[in-house]
């Protein structure tokens, strides 16, 4: 059975719905009413509060934390100044994307860490023969995400004055309503936001002065929902959906480097007197060749689509939450050459917006592929381009 | 100043010099890096009190072959075999039994006391005789590779395969039955004499982790007793400076003193060594004949190997299970029984396979066997030149002291666990403590210590069914070569094993040639 | 009567594999009829109502491995064969903590996550990676027993076809998978279990799986891959990894007997029979202990390798290499069971009260100390004083089994040595001591047990051999140790089915792939001897 997470007092008498989830063994609103609408447009036009406490977090303490995070993750942590976050991937040996997630320097020698899946044992096998102190802390520390252009506004207004000079992806202590918290520049919407890390047991004050401090700025408790539409708005890919983990996978064709999810950019080769970090070498070897296949962000053509629908005398119709179910994606003759794995309507885009796998050479900004549609039990194709990602990405995500 | 080599050898025990003999042998610049004041390691002769040493503290099970020592030219460098001496089985209230090495001598002595088991011994002995070719075959050479990549290996593999098939099926039947048993079961099937079955599988489980009634400790016995091997005049310390002479004689150089600290691996691949002083080395070959955990987990820096592979070498057991005792005597050690023979070697049991594994049982609860196991060796008997004149030394592997003793190796478990060890003996020989000049008792932490051996283990890594072979050390290092460039394992955590005998470091440096 | 040939086969004995054969032989037209010496069909897979009111599943309580393919060729759901979920695996600690592991693998790793986060997140992977091992290796299972010491090419195709499957696919470097492989056959429980996990609250529990029905400890190499066994019946599709069968196990065995009767098969009980009838040397029928003869094409043995070999042949009548080579094969019983009628439930100390833990398996096995030293007790011709048990409480699941608000409970105990010191006929003298010691240590945990009993039956391996035929008391008609495993079961190079006597064939699990209610040894036994025109 799933377990309340620290914001389970405030977030379950406000979710009407009655729709929950599992998220790792929490019980997550998914929408606090029935649709998620009102949500998403306090993501994108207000802020939104949601509970991510469900993320695993590790505290890595000590000398040799950093040579443990150096070995881990394909970025340099070393590079990395106190006071900033950093998102990064890690493999296994063979160079294959084991997870993602965010890296903290909290201090000198003290990083936090944020995973999807739980990494603990990942995170100590790197670690063993190192003067390092790790602690499990995913259920000490409660994690909300405020997201939105409002957001800044509300959390300087609840007394967490620092964030007004916190640079994107930087962390800072802070405090709300007198609670000391740590806030973050990060979140999974794409947008203007920032994630608090409180202890567990301040979880509902947090909750309550956000609440407080951001009624006249139009805050609104969002769900999982909500969120999901948004990042795929911001073209995030999520663990378990758009790639899979690789030591978890039985087939070696689940498996990905980072450069097919795009994540090419987090590696870090060659800084002198950088220790290797794992899946350096094969990662390497494999840059000798183009990757097999890429992550894409796909634009469906909505002129077809209409058309479609027209065919069979309906209106369009999209689902209204984002959709995680795999479809079948052709190129112009007739060959799949991939498969979209999230998808959802856009309603600040008015676009329908895919996030597919494709293999190399289908892979280039322009591309014209199809993408499988539905209708009356009838399994069509509809037009959809290759476009960069993120869909979305205003200003205000980044500066100032 | 460093200068470089073609290659740095660490480690001077047999498995060292005689990789370094081996690449010597084939032009190779060689460095070879003992920690210890003299080379030879667990082989070396070790004066243990002013007077009186014992020619190693492993004991020659006979395991050094022909073959091996033909590669080394030793012979040439004063390397002579001898008879296997008997092995005289203790009994308590009893005359005992005399089991020669030659088999139908052992019979008739068994015969004395059970003419089933002599008929069953010459059968035993004749089955190994049959299956000794595939076995010394297996244990001569490098492991196969598993998954045979490319023409040569394919056809390598097949050439194993006939060897096996030149076996009847019958025994390969027979094989394949007993290699997965326990030695008791195996022993229990031939044998009635219940005193002779603990003595037949006492060396099978001697410093392993396992006991009589464990699977697969028959393969431990068939691999001994099917080795091939001679014999060594001397002892393992006569291998030693058999080996020593032969390094010489091929102009490697030897440091004493100098223990290696660091395996120096840059751009992924080895390029050379750092001792304790700080000095360091070049070479791009760099092969150890240290135990595997050792080499691979505090020589090599931490964060070089992928995790997968530093975790093989976690997972690879070395429990040290034995501890040596050795004795000064002023006289003979006698027993009563025998009236007046000296003997080389002798097994003392408690009479049964059960009080065996009872020994045993106490290793799995943290404890020292309340009645060990004892494989004693006089080696005084053939070589009178280790003690003064009429004295003996007794050398005695006891069986069972676990490395972490609940508690630890205090003085006062070491005194408790060397009293146990004459409490066993000193019924046969009572005239024991009347010439005891001087013990020494190292437990599996002392070996650890003096010897740098993890655990303790005498063999560098437990022998068991699964680290044998193809899995001894690691699959990424079963062929000697490890997953850095440039880096082997030859010692005896690697196949064929532990024991006195140098081929490990042979096939190692053979690897390092081939490559 | 005398000269005709009634039967196409005699089979001795209708245990599972006894009928699964017989189905299977009558499907394909044949005149089969199964001797059976007790008053009901199904050997060790019975259930009996031994006190009033209350069914006692007797000797094996669950099932998991009952070959798919056997469910659907002989439809035995048709004939009221039935598996109910058995989810929940509960182990209290003397300490007072438990471990409860269910079907929510997130409550699963905060359960364990208390003992040892780290164990918490292997534990998925780990089933995974035996789940997909076991994937690879069942069609070991439902084909007869690779000879790798062949020299016949189709069988060598056949070995490198297996090798194939077991190396797996894509990625390069599989000599570690192969030999991770290895390592698994030759290794012991505890060993393979420490590599992956570190808290002993969890590797014990889980070690257990390896020494069921065998004469090891969890220490001892040979173990590991006896855990495979638990992962396979994970995989199957067919319902649940492990149940209980509605009605008992004896269920299972009226199902496939009501299958094999509408097949035609004829089904005789309290017929037990004294020997095989050897003419020249060939089997050409049986005797009944009445000395009633029947004769048949084949007769089929569908007891152990032992009874058959040297009761039913007579070892005057075998080769003597073969008596000898039978005479060696291990059967060496170490099991025991224990069968309670309750007047209520057990109530847990460290978890009081009813709950789904009692629903499932419950499992004593506090550390890996305890199982050593209880396996030390037997090795040493002793019952132990402190036994590993596992226990479940059938009427919680299927309350057909016991009347409303009793329940009865099924404990299978380790270790119980046919072999005792004293002589395994002194296994009467000793068994209500051995009642005793469980019952005692289960009260450790359950104090209020005691006075719920209503009714007790003690099962030791010589009872089981007694009652059930089955010698020495193994559960699996002979020890599932390596070297009595595959083509060497039951001796070396007659492991398909066919004996070294003429026209006896076995059928059992003496057989290839062994013991547990897997059907696959009388299935394949059936479907070797049409293939070979044997009957």
């Amino acid at each position: 059975m799933p377990i309340p997470s620290p914001f389970h007092e405030r977030t379950a008498p406000l979710c009407k719905s009655l729709r929950w989830k599992d998220w790792s063994g929490y019980a997550a609103v998914c929408s606090y009413e029935v649709t998620h609408d009102r949500e998403y447009f306090a993501f994108r036009e207000s802020a939104g509060l949601l509970d991510v406490s469900p993320l695993f977090k590790y505290e890595v303490q000590g000398p040799d934390a950093t040579a443990l995070l150096s070995r881990m993750m394909t970025r340099d942590v070393s590079m990395m100044k106190v006071g900033r976050v950093m998102y990064s991937c890690w493999c296994d040996d063979r160079g294959k994307v084991v997870d993602d997630g965010t890296v903290s320097r909290l201090a000198e020698d003290h990083y936090r860490v944020t995973a999807a899946d739980p990494s603990l044992h990942w995170i100590q096998d790197c670690g063993r023969s190192l003067n390092v102190r790790l602690e499990y802390s995913s259920a000490r520390i409660a994690a909300a995400a405020l997201q939105g252009p409002n957001s800044r506004r509300i959390l300087v207004a609840g007394g967490a004055t620092e964030v007004e000079a916190l640079k994107f992806f930087g962390v800072t202590r802070s405090s709300l309503d007198g609670v000391s918290v740590w806030i973050s520049r990060t979140g999974y919407t794409g947008d203007l936001g920032f994630e608090i890390w409180s202890d567990a047991k301040d979880a509902v004050k947090i909750w309550d002065a956000l609440m407080a401090a951001g009624k006249p700025l139009g805050i609104e408790p969002a769900g999982l929902d909500a969120l999901d539409v948004t990042r795929i708005e911001a073209g995030f890919i999520l663990l378990g959906i758009d790639y899979f983990s690789s030591p978890k996978v039985v087939l070696e064709a689940r498996k990905s480097t980072p450069d097919e999810l795009g994540f090419g950019w987090m590696i870090d080769f060659d800084k002198d007197g950088r220790s290797n970090f794992i899946g350096r070498d094969t990662i390497q070897k494999e840059r000798a060749r183009k990757p097999a296949w890429h992550l894409v962000g796909l634009e469906v053509a909505w002129e077809e689509l209409e058309a479609l629908y027209s065919s069979f005398n309906l209106p369009p119709s999209l689902p209204a939450t984002a959709r995680r179910d795999g479809l079948p994606v052709y190129c112009d003759d007739g060959r799949q050459v991939g498969k979209a794995t999230s998808h959802t309507w856009s309603p600040i885009l008015k676009k329908y917006l895919v996030i597919a796998s494709v293999i190399e050479g289908f892979a280039e900004k322009g591309t014209k592929l199809e993408l499988e549609h539905t209708v009356e039990f009838e399994r069509r194709k509809v037009g959809a381009t290759v476009v960069p990602t993120p869909f979305y990405d205003p200003e205000r995500k980044r500066k100032p | 100043m460093a200068t470089s080599y073609d290659a740095i050898v660490i480690g001077a025990g047999p498995n060292g010099l005689a990789a370094a003999a081996r690449l010597a042998k084939a032009g190779k610049k060689v460095l070879i890096l003992e920690r210890g004041a003299s080379p030879g390691g667990l082989s070396a002769r070790r004066e243990f009190h002013p007077g009186y040493a014992v020619p190693g503290i492993l004991h020659d099970d006979a395991l050094t072959t022909k073959k091996v020592v033909h590669k080394l030219d030793l012979e040439k460098h004063g390397l002579r075999f001898r008879a296997k001496p008997a092995t005289y089985v203790a009994e308590r209230n009893g005359p005992g039994l005399l089991l020669d090495a030659d088999p139908a001598k052992a019979a008739n002595a068994i015969a004395q006391r059970s003419r089933h088991d002599a008929e069953q011994y010459t059968l035993y002995r004749a089955f190994l005789g049959r299956i000794a070719p595939a076995i010394q075959s297996v244990l001569g050479d490098t492991p196969p590779p598993l998954t045979p990549r490319g023409l040569g290996e394919l056809i390598d593999l097949a050439r194993r395969g006939l060897v096996a098939l030149k076996l009847k099926r019958h025994d390969i039947l027979e094989l394949a039955r007993v290699a997965p048993m326990c030695v008791a079961d195996f022993l229990n099937e031939k044998f009635q004499l219940p005193f002779l079955v603990e003595a037949l599988a006492a060396p099978a489980v001697a410093s392993t982790w396992n006991g009589p009634w464990s699977a697969g400790t028959t393969t431990n016995l068939l691999l001994r007793e099917c080795a091939g091997g001679e014999a060594i005049a001397g002892g393992p310390a006569a291998l030693v400076a058999a080996l020593s002479a032969a390094v010489s004689a091929a102009r490697v150089e030897v440091r004493r003193g100098a223990e290696v600290t660091r395996i120096i691996v840059q751009k992924g691949a080895v390029t050379g060594v750092r001792v304790a002083s700080g000095e360091e080395i070049e070479s791009a070959v760099v092969l150890s004949s240290a135990d595997p955990k050792r080499t691979m987990l505090t020589m090599v820096p931490p964060g070089t190997l992928p995790v997968a592979i530093e975790n093989e070498y976690r997972r690879f057991r070395c429990r040290g299970t034995a501890a040596k005792i050795h004795l000064a005597l002023s006289g003979p050690l006698e027993f009563q029984a025998t009236g007046g023979k000296l003997h080389e070697a002798i097994q003392i049991g408690g009479g049964h396979v059960d009080d065996l594994e009872r020994a045993y049982d106490a290793i799995k609860y943290r404890q020292f066997s309340r009645q060990p196991n004892l494989e004693i060796r006089v080696p005084t008997v053939g070589d009178p030149l280790l003690a003064p004149k009429g004295h003996h030394v007794v050398s005695i592997l006891a069986s069972y002291a676990p490395h972490a003793l609940e508690g630890g190796w205090t003085a006062a478990a070491k005194q408790a666990f060397g009293d146990a060890v004459m409490a066993q003996l000193e019924p046969h020989a009572p005239e024991l403590r009347r010439f005891l000049v001087a013990s020494e008792v190292l437990t599996p932490h002392d070996l650890e210590t003096e010897f740098a051996l993890t655990g303790g283990q005498l063999h560098h890594g437990e022998i068991a069914l699964d680290q044998l072979l193809v899995m001894r050390p690691a699959p990424s290092a079963a062929r000697y070569a490890t997953s850095v460039p440039g880096l082997y394992l030859g010692g005896a955590g690697s196949h064929p094993g532990g024991g006195v005998r140098p081929t490990a470091g042979i096939l190692a440096a053979e690897a390092v040639l081939a490559r | 009567m005398n000269g005709v040939r009634k039967y196409d086969a005699v089979i001795v004995g209708a245990g599972h594999n006894g009928l699964i054969c017989a189905a299977y032989l009558a499907k394909a037209g044949r005149k089969v009829l199964v001797l059976e010496r007790r008053h009901q069909v199904g050997g060790a897979t019975t259930t009996e109502e031994i006190y009033p009111g209350f069914k006692y599943t007797c000797c094996s309580y669950v099932v998991s491995l009952l070959r798919p393919w056997i469910i659907r060729d002989l439809e035995l759901p048709k004939y009221g064969y039935e598996i109910l979920p058995l989810e929940e695996t509960f182990t209290p600690f003397p300490d007072g903590r438990f471990l409860l592991r269910g079907t929510d693998p997130e409550a699963n790793r905060r359960a364990m996550a208390a003992f040892s986060p780290r164990d918490a997140e292997v534990y998925k992977r780990f089933g995974q990676e035996m789940a997909e091992l076991g994937r690879l290796v069942k069609p070991v299972i439902d084909d007869l027993a690779p000879d790798p010491v062949s020299r016949n090419p189709k069988e060598l195709l056949k070995l490198a076809r297996l090798a194939k499957g077991l190396r797996g696919q894509g990625a390069p470097n599989e000599d570690t998978w192969l030999v991770g492989n290895l390592k698994m056959m030759t290794m012991s429980a505890v060993d393979f279990l420490s590599e992956w996990f570190e808290c002993e609250q969890l590797i014990a529990p889980m070690s257990v799986s390896g020494i069921i029905g065998t004469f090891l400890g969890v220490r001892s190499p040979g173990t590991a891959y006896v855990l495979l066994h638990h992962y396979m019946g994970e995989i199957d599709g067919s319902y649940r990894a492990w149940g209980l069968p509605k009605g008992g196990t004896g269920a299972i065995a009226d199902a496939i007997a009501a299958s094999a009767r509408a097949l035609g098969v004829e089904i005789r009980l309290e017929a037990p029979v004294d020997h095989v009838l050897l003419e020249k040397g060939t089997a050409r029928g049986v005797v009944l202990e009445n000395g009633e003869e029947i004769r048949a094409k084949a007769v089929i043995s569908g007891v152990d390798p032992h009874r058959t070999f040297l009761k039913l042949v007579g070892e005057k009548n075998l080769d003597p290499e073969i008596a000898q080579q039978v005479k060696r094969f291990k059967m060496r019983g170490s099991s025991g069971k224990v069968n309670l009628a309750l007047d209520g439930l057990p109530e847990f100390t460290c978890l009081p009260g009813y709950g789904n833990h009692l629903r499932g398996d419950i499992t004593i096995a506090p550390s890996i100390d305890y199982l050593e030293r209880a396996y030390d007790d037997a090795k040493y011709g002793r019952f132990s004083r402190q036994p590993f048990m596992d226990v479940v409480i059938p009427s919680l699941t299927d309350p057909t089994v016991a009347p409303p608000g009793k329940h009865t409970m099924s404990i299978f105990v380790q270790y119980a040595p046919y072999n005792l010191k004293e002589g395994a006929a002194d296994w009467p003298n000793q068994r209500e001591a051995f009642g005793d010691a469980v019952i005692d240590t289960l009260a450790e945990y359950a104090p209020n047990i005691k006075e719920r009993i209503l009714h007790r039956q003690v099962l030791s391996p010589w009872d089981l051999e007694q009652i059930y035929g089955l010698t020495e008391g193994n559960i699996f008609h002979g020890e599932l140790s390596l070297e009595q495993l595959a083509f060497l079961r039951p001796i070396a190079g007659w492991s398909r089915y066919k004996t070294p006597v003429d026209k006896l064939w076995m059928c059992a699990s003496g057989t290839h792939p062994g013991g547990g209610i897997m059907g696959a040894p009388g299935a394949l036994c059936a479907r070797t001897m049409l293939e070979k025109r044997a009957v």
